[in-house]
Parts: structure tokens; C-alpha cells; sequence
């Protein structure tokens, strides 16, 4: 809360400008329609058309309140159409996995407290700093919504945010709190205090996660007692709040998991045994053998950023697995085994945001299939059903927010050039208006 | 006589009357191992492929001759002579190999090994992301003992020694054979230029000490001070040298100039026989080097080079030629009231002032860290960020295949594809900057050294009997339904 405060003052001395008063610009809320004329339109709908060509967006109060042909589009005498030219428009992307809208981890570490080996209470959201230099380049790089997590020091590090980038208001930039309970099962809590291991690990994390859920079925049992037989409530525990929130749906599970066992685990004991919304994160060391399974159970795979198991590296050795055949493409790994929903994250700042669109890229030269924009969507509407928010992002359709990008070509070329990012209707990112444009000019 | 007259000519006409004078020499011994030699000229035609140059002109549906490892002819209608070993480029694109400049991962004792003696020490790349965006400069991060300027290879400088790679290349390395896989056919190891070759080792050296690194840092003001009057002397050296040089001939009394004090590896760099590299990206150091280069005429070559697009028509004027790798990202910094931080423009607009553009990705190893997409396998995609901002499709080429082997002055024999150079090409499925297209072959001294479905790194992904590598040939299914 104080944090809050701190922002809400510090914004509020950059807000205002002299010569507000105007309209607000076209598609913000209260401004009149924005309307444009693209090539190509991405909607990556997950019903409907996914490629409108040659049609018409418009964005109205910051949603999306058409998309489509422009002879569907109900006449109007004010409109005015911005024709894009050649350039498409797409959906803001989304990566459910990053650690840098708060201090970076090299400024000082408020996402890493690794105090207890589970650490549910803690929350990410404490630790956002609005506006950030990352958070900014996200936006102007397309990624528009993230999930601010906490790391991988314990197996459970806390809450995480999902967040708009762009916005130096936190009010402007939550998306929902909280966004996930990050959830880390091998690969990096080992270094804990004494060293515990997988066995220990799975045991306690286990634990946690009962107690969590007995806390959540008592204030469940709580809420649903008719309201003239309520006795006093159960006492609030900061410690487990959280496994309210995941036992009822509204929040996920990302799980920090790689190697083939323990994404097993994580099957298994979270989505299996405990039956949580779960979503695979990294995933990568031959856990693609799992794709098909994963998909049955309806757990999302969001890969990367080490998304190729490459023969002969020492690092992987301590998988137990070389892959004798040459270089495999994670995400292809999990397309092969029959999975549908392979989406991709960064781990930023382990690869920055701008990079984002390289995890795609690199899916496909190794082999993902991308003939029916598989790589498009793992970037857009695969990692917002994977976070439960696909009712407001992660596609152009009509309702949804007017997060769009402006680009010259296939987002997963990184010659690919983005002219301009809007967030909820709100220009973040204009080329145009980038500072080494202007040296040039002089 | 020869010498006494060379004296005075200009390096330019220098050059072309060597060339004259050297030309019959070279010629001679050739035609007589011609007639004495059994073995007969090796042929290779590449044939009917789309030849990027480079250089030049794009030739669609070409074909290229190579005769010993050298290219013969580039046209259309080609006589082939008896014997000659026809590869098949039909949909394919044939470019020059890639040019890969400062490679960590060793292509010599057959496994990875950091660390041999004559490593070179490249600050920019051994500690970038060690602070990330902490908004020190690299200088502040690393350790004074590891001063750039103080721990180059300087023994290698020393006359007669060569490049140790001669005899610890590793011709059957798996990493020479990824790296071929991907592209690479020249490669930069410490301070050496590499032949990519398999199975043989012979001229695997192609050039050896072609850049020296020097340190110029706003943060060590006596280091800059210091480097300037090394310069200087070095400068006024060699003037006395020539003067002397002259007068003696009357006075054979007169004291040579002393070289006590003058710094060798400055020395080198004025003379022409290495050039001076320096680890910069501070726009005010950049300008202190462009300065330092104009005033003392040499070309100075910049790795970093982060703020460059600030001050390119200053680089461009000292002929600088900058290392970039477009990727990196700096913050503008809130303290200046001028321009700073990165920009994802930066090649573009330093190409556009005149400067030489070279890219090397973030990671210069030859090795996907499993984050593949960010090293020396994915050259092309380090130089789609450069695109991204605004370079030129054929000046992206450039800057990963001509412009660093004129870095590491290899440029007349590799870099592009052009009648008397080496037959070093590859031949790929699509354009080469893009993400999906694969290197199907790689030819290194008209040999074919490199076929994609004979390795197992890339074989099982889009085996080449289910690409649609000529359009006309095979369709997949897929696409002909649509």
C-alpha cells in the first residue's frame, strides 16, 4: 500500500501538462473512435477468422468495438480511417514470465527472498515500479502485458502480477493481482540454505500447498454458510490468501519446471493430485516428452527462454540426458507430442522483452510448425488463456482491450519493425517519435 | 634499387607496382608445376543456384566455377571443363560464407577450451551483462588488472612468432562442423583469422595479428593522456625515421633516431600492419578516438560502440570501422543533457555516415547456451536487429561476411563471391536472414565440407526431400490444397 502511495505521488507530478484540457486522442477512453486500415490483421481469435486481410480495426473507449471487413463496418459520417499501407496490426504480446518491472535484479533484489524454502505470502506486486525504463521498452517492443514474478530461490517465491507495460501508474498498469503463485520445482531452490533436493522439495512443497488449500476450503465452507447461520469468520493469514484466489480459479500456478521428472511432478502433484489451474513455464530438457500428456491434462506449456536441447553441453548433462540425435527444438518437441498450446516467455531480464520474438523465431527454425501461425499465437493468445485473462487480452476481438501493434511483417522476424504500440487505445510507442529518428534527421 | 625507389612512392602506388613486379614471379612457378605436376586442375561448378555476391550484382539461376579453391567464373553459359564436380543449386541461394569475428569456443584441441594462452581478452564481450543495467561502463566493471590495454597478447606481436593454430586446429571439431552448419566458413580465434577447414589443416592460418586493442576511457584520464603522446611520438618517430633515412645517405655519420621509448604496438599501428582497436561505447570516448585517429591518420576499428549513432559523422570522417552488435541495449541516461543510451538504429545510421559495420551477436560462442538465437550460430538473426533499425538487407550481409574480413584483413581472398577469391560459399534453402532458412551446404576452397542431412545436429528438422527447396519440384501437400 505504501508502495502505492509512493507511486500515486510520484506520478501525479508527471501527469498533467499544461494544454490537457483537449480531447482525449482517438480510441482512449472518452476520445472519439480510432479507426485503421491494415494489410493484414492477426486477430489470433481463438474463434473466428485468426487473419482478416485488407481490413478495418476500431477502437473505441480503449476496447476493440470492430474488427473485420470494412463493407461490414456500420456507416458512420464522422469516421475518420487511418490507412496503415502495407504494415499489419496484431495483438500486444504477452510473457508470463519476467522479473523486471521492479528493481532489476542488479539494482537490488526484492523478488528473490528466499527466507523459507515456501514463501507464498510474499508478493510480487510490492515490488513494481511503474514506468520503469523495461517496463517502457516492453511496451515499445509490443510486449503489453506481463507477468511480474517473483525467482526461482525457493520452490514457492510468492505472488506474481500480471501487468500492463507501458503506464507509469500502477493502477493503469494492474492487470490482475494477483496473477500467479510462482511455483519452482528443481533447477535453481537446490542452492537453498543446506542444499535440499528433489525428494525434500517435492515433500514440502507438497505440504504447502495442503495447508494452503485447507486454509482456502475453510474460508470456502465460510462463504458458503447462509449468512444467518455465519459464525465468526477464520482469521485472515497473509501466509496463504493466495491458494483462495487458486482454489478457485482465478489465479494460476506457473510452475518454474524443466527437466522430464520433474515436469512430471508438476502434472502430477499440482494439476493431478490437487487439481489447480497450472501452467508448464521453461519446460525445456526433454520434458516435450510429456506434450501430449500435458495437453490431455489442459496444461499450457510456455517455453523458453533455453528453448533447444543441444547435444554434448555439460549443463545438460546433469539432466541424465544428451540428445544423441542432434539439436531439438523444445516447442516443437511439444508440438510433436500432440500439444495445441505451446506459448513462449523470456525469463527477462535473462533475454529482454525486445527478445521476446526470437523465442518464436528460434521455435520454428527448429522445427515448430508455424503454417497456421502456431508461433504467432504462442507470443499472444496461447499465454493469455494460460494466465485465465484471454477474456481481455491476447487477441484483436470485439470487447477485448485495444492492445495493438503496428509491424511491417511476420513479429517473429526480428527484421521486423514496429511502428507503433497501443495499450487500452493509448499510443505507447510511436517510431516516429524515438529520439535517434530525430538525430538522424539533423 | 627496387628498395631505394620504393622508399618514395606512395602505399597506393606502392602496392601496384609490387603487384607489377611480383605478378611474373608468381606466374612463372605455376606454369611450370603445370607442366610437371601430374595432378590435375580440381573443378567445381556450383550450378543454377541464385548467386548473392555480395559485392556485386545478385545472379539469378548462375552458376559459379572454382578451379584449385579459387573462383574461376561467375556467369550464365559457362564452359565446364572435363572432370568438373557439379553441385546442383537449383532453388538455392548461394552467398559468400559468413565471416565470424572474435569466437570464444575453440576450434583447436578438439573440445571446448576457454582459456589457451594466446586468448584474447575482449572486455565488451567477457563482461557484458555482468551488470545489466547498473549504468556503470565497462571500464568501471572490470578489474584495473585486467586493463585491455595491458593484457593483450603482446608476445604475439613479437616478430617470428606465428599463430599457434597451425598445429593445434582441430580439423574434425564439432563445433567447425556446427559452425559451418551455420554459415561460417572464416572465423576469427584470438588474434588470428581461421580457415574453416575439414579434415586438413594446411593454410588453415590465414592471417594472423590484424588488430591490436588499445584502451581509451573517459574514466582513466592519464591512460588517455598517455595513449595520445604514444601516438604522437610514435608519429614523430617515424618522421624522424624518413628523414634520417634520407640524410644518411649523405652523412653516414649521422645517429639513426632513437626508438627507446616508442611504443611497438602504436608503432605497428601507424605503419599499416595491424589496426587499433578499442572496446568504446561512451559517446565522449567515441569522439576521443576519432579525434585521436584523425589527428595521428590511422583508421581506428570501435567494438561497442553503443552511442556511436550520437556522433557517426564523426566516425565516419575518422574512417572508424565499428563492431556493433545491435542487440545491446543502454538506458538513456537522465544526468545528460545530451544524447545518450543505445538505439536500435545505431548500425544504420553509422552506416549511413560512412562507417564500416561489423556485427557479432551478444554471445560469441559457438554453442546455443540453450537460449539459441544470440551466438555465433545465429550471425544472420544479430544482423536482422540491425535491419530492424534500418539497415539495408545487403549492408546486413556485409556486415557479417566482407566488412569483418576486412577487419581481419583477409578481404581479397574471402567475404564475397568474386573471380580470384577462394571458393568459400554457402548455399541455403532461403534468404539468409531469415530465421527458418538453413545452410543445405558449405563449400571452403571449392570442397564441399558441409551437407545438412549428413550431420546430426540439423538433419531431422525440414530434411530437405520435404522442403520445397525448388517450387516447382516439390510441393507440399499442404500448400497445394490452398
Amino acid at each position: 500500500m505504501l508502495n502505492l502511495l509512493a507511486n500515486c505521488l510520484l506520478t501525479a507530478t508527471l501527469a498533467v501538462a499544461p494544454g490537457d484540457e483537449a480531447l482525449p486522442a482517438p480510441g482512449e477512453i472518452g476520445g472519439p473512435d480510432l479507426t485503421y486500415r491494415a494489410a493484414k490483421i492477426l486477430t489470433m481469435a481463438l474463434e473466428g477468422p485468426m487473419v482478416v486481410n485488407n481490413g478495418v480495426v476500431v477502437v473505441r473507449d480503449g476496447l476493440v468495438a470492430f474488427v473485420g471487413k470494412e463493407r461490414d463496418l456500420p456507416a458512420s459520417e464522422n469516421r475518420v480511417v487511418t490507412d496503415l499501407g502495407d504494415l499489419w496490426l496484431m495483438p500486444g504480446m504477452i510473457d508470463l514470465h519476467t522479473h523486471e518491472s521492479g528493481m532489476s535484479l542488479y539494482q537490488g533484489n526484492d523478488l528473490n527472498d528466499t527466507v523459507y524454502l515456501t514463501n507464498p505470502g510474499l508478493r510480487a506486486s510490492a515490488a513494481v515500479l511503474p514506468g520503469n525504463s523495461s517496463s517502457m521498452r516492453a511496451a515499445s517492443v509490443g510486449v503489453t502485458t506481463v507477468l511480474y514474478i517473483p525467482g526461482s530461490g525457493s520452490n514457492m517465491g510468492g505472488s506474481g502480477v500480471l501487468l500492463k507495460t507501458g503506464f507509469d501508474k500502477y493502477e493503469d498498469c494492474e492487470l490482475r493481482n494477483p496473477g500467479s503463485l510462482k511455483l519452482a520445482q528443481s533447477g535453481n531452490p537446490e542452492s537453498w540454505v543446506m542444499g535440499v533436493n528433489r525428494s525434500f522439495m517435492n515433500w514440502n512443497t507438497r505440504n504447502t500447498f495442503k495447508r494452503g488449500l485447507a486454509y482456502a476450503a475453510k474460508w470456502a465452507a465460510y462463504e458458503d454458510t447462509p449468512d444467518d447461520e455465519k459464525g465468526e469468520a477464520p482469521l485472515v493469514d497473509p501466509q496463504w490468501e493466495l491458494f483462495r484466489a487458486l482454489a478457485k480459479g482465478e489465479a494460476q500456478v506457473s510452475t518454474h519446471t524443466q527437466i522430464y521428472q520433474v515436469v512430471l511432478e508438476t502434472l502430477t502433484m499440482v494439476r493431478q493430485e490437487f487439481g489447480l489451474d497450472v501452467y508448464i513455464d521453461h519446460g525445456t530438457i526433454g520434458a516435450w516428452r510429456l506434450g501430449g500428456m500435458a495437453e490431455e491434462l489442459g496444461v499450457q506449456a510456455i517455453i523458453g527462454p533455453r528453448n533447444v536441447d543441444a547435444p554434448s553441453r555439460n549443463f545438460m548433462r546433469w539432466a541424465g540426458h544428451i540428445e544423441a540425435e542432434g539439436f531439438r527444438g523444445v516447442a516443437a518437441g511439444y508440438q510433436e507430442a500432440g500439444h495445441k498450446w505451446v506459448g513462449f516467455n523470456t525469463d527477462a531480464p535473462v533475454i529482454s522483452d525486445e527478445e521476446y520474438v526470437i523465442q518464436a523465431a528460434m521455435a520454428v527454425r527448429f522445427g515448430f510448425d508455424d503454417s497456421t501461425m502456431d508461433a504467432v499465437r504462442g507470443l499472444t493468445i496461447v499465454p493469455a488463456v494460460a494466465a485465465g485473462v484471454q477474456d481481455k487480452v491476447g487477441s484483436i476481438e470485439v470487447g477485448k482491450h485495444a492492445d495493438l501493434i503496428l509491424i511491417n511483417g511476420h513479429p517473429a522476424d526480428p527484421r521486423s519493425r514496429i511502428e507503433q504500440v497501443l495499450i487500452e487505445g493509448r499510443k505507447v510507442f510511436d517510431r516516429n517519435e524515438t529520439t535517434s529518428a530525430d538525430a538522424r534527421a539533423k | 634499387m627496387l628498395l631505394k625507389k620504393k622508399r618514395f612512392l606512395t602505399p597506393a602506388v606502392a602496392l601496384v607496382g609490387a603487384a607489377l613486379f611480383t605478378a611474373p614471379i608468381l606466374a612463372a612457378p605455376f606454369t611450370i608445376e603445370d607442366a610437371e605436376d601430374e595432378e590435375p586442375d580440381a573443378y567445381m561448378a556450383v550450378q543454377g543456384g541464385d548467386i548473392y555476391t555480395g559485392t556485386g550484382e545478385i545472379l539469378r539461376g548462375a552458376t559459379l566455377l572454382s578451379k584449385n579453391g579459387k573462383i574461376e567464373e561467375i556467369g550464365y553459359n559457362l564452359y565446364l571443363p572435363k572432370d568438373t564436380e557439379v553441385v546442383d543449386a537449383k532453388g538455392l541461394r548461394v552467398y559468400p560464407g559468413l565471416v565470424a569475428l572474435s569466437a570464444s569456443t575453440r576450434m583447436s584441441l578438439g573440445t571446448f577450451a576457454p582459456g589457451l594462452e594466446f586468448h584474447e581478452f575482449t572486455p565488451h564481450n567477457e563482461f557484458e551483462g555482468v551488470c545489466g543495467d547498473c549504468g556503470k561502463s565497462l571500464e568501471e566493471i572490470i578489474p584495473p588488472a585486467l586493463d585491455p590495454g595491458e593484457t593483450t597478447t603482446e608476445h604475439l606481436a613479437v616478430e617470428g612468432i606465428k599463430s599457434d593454430f597451425d598445429d593445434s586446429y582441430d580439423p574434425f571439431n564439432g563445433y567447425l562442423v556446427m559452425a559451418l552448419g551455420n554459415g561460417i566458413t572464416t572465423m576469427q580465434q584470438s588474434t588470428t583469422a581461421l580457415k574453416m577447414l575439414r579434415g586438413r589443416i594446411d593454410g588453415v592460418t590465414m592471417a594472423d595479428k590484424s588488430m591490436t586493442s588499445f584502451s581509451w576511457s573517459g574514466f582513466n584520464p592519464s591512460g588517455k593522456a598517455d595513449l595520445r603522446e604514444k601516438f604522437r611520438a610514435g608519429n614523430q618517430y617515424l618522421i624522424d625515421l624518413r628523414r634520417w633515412q634520407e640524410l644518411v645517405k649523405k652523412d653516414k655519420e649521422l645517429k639513426e633516431p632513437s626508438r627507446k621509448g616508442i611504443d611497438s604496438r602504436v608503432l605497428s599501428v601507424l605503419q599499416g600492419e595491424t589496426m587499433a582497436k578499442f572496446s568504446s561505447n561512451d559517446r565522449d570516448d567515441l569522439l576521443g578516438i576519432a579525434r585521436l585517429a584523425q589527428a595521428n591518420k590511422f583508421r581506428p576499428v570501435i567494438s561497442g560502440c553503443v552511442e556511436g549513432w550520437i556522433v557517426a559523422e564523426e566516425l565516419g570522417r575518422a574512417g572508424a570501422f565499428a563492431i556493433v552488435t545491435p542487440r545491446t541495449r543502454s538506458d538513456r541516461s537522465e544526468e545528460l543533457s545530451r544524447e545518450s543510451g543505445s538505439s536500435i538504429e545505431n548500425a544504420a545510421i553509422l552506416h549511413a555516415a560512412g562507417v564500416q559495420v561489423a556485427v557479432v551477436p551478444a554471445n560469441t560462442s559457438v554453442d546455443l547456451g540453450g537460449i539459441s538465437g544470440r551466438d555465433l550460430l545465429h550471425l544472420p538473426i544479430e544482423a536482422g536487429f540491425a535491419v530492424r533499425g534500418g539497415l539495408s538487407d545487403k549492408a546486413a550481409l556485409e556486415s557479417i561476411t566482407i566488412v569483418p574480413a576486412r577487419l581481419l584483413g583477409v578481404d581479397h581472398r574471402v567475404g564475397s563471391l568474386e573471380i580470384g577469391k577462394d571458393a568459400d560459399m554457402i548455399l541455403c534453402d532461403g534468404d539468409i536472414m531469415h530465421y527458418q532458412t538453413f545452410v543445405q551446404y558449405a563449400i571452403v576452397n571449392g570442397t564441399q565440407v558441409y551437407d545438412k542431412e549428413d550431420e546430426i545436429f540439423y538433419a531431422h528438422i525440414r530434411p530437405r526431400g520435404e522442403v520445397a527447396v525448388d517450387p516447382g519440384e516439390a510441393v507440399p501437400e499442404a500448400v497445394e490444397a490452398e
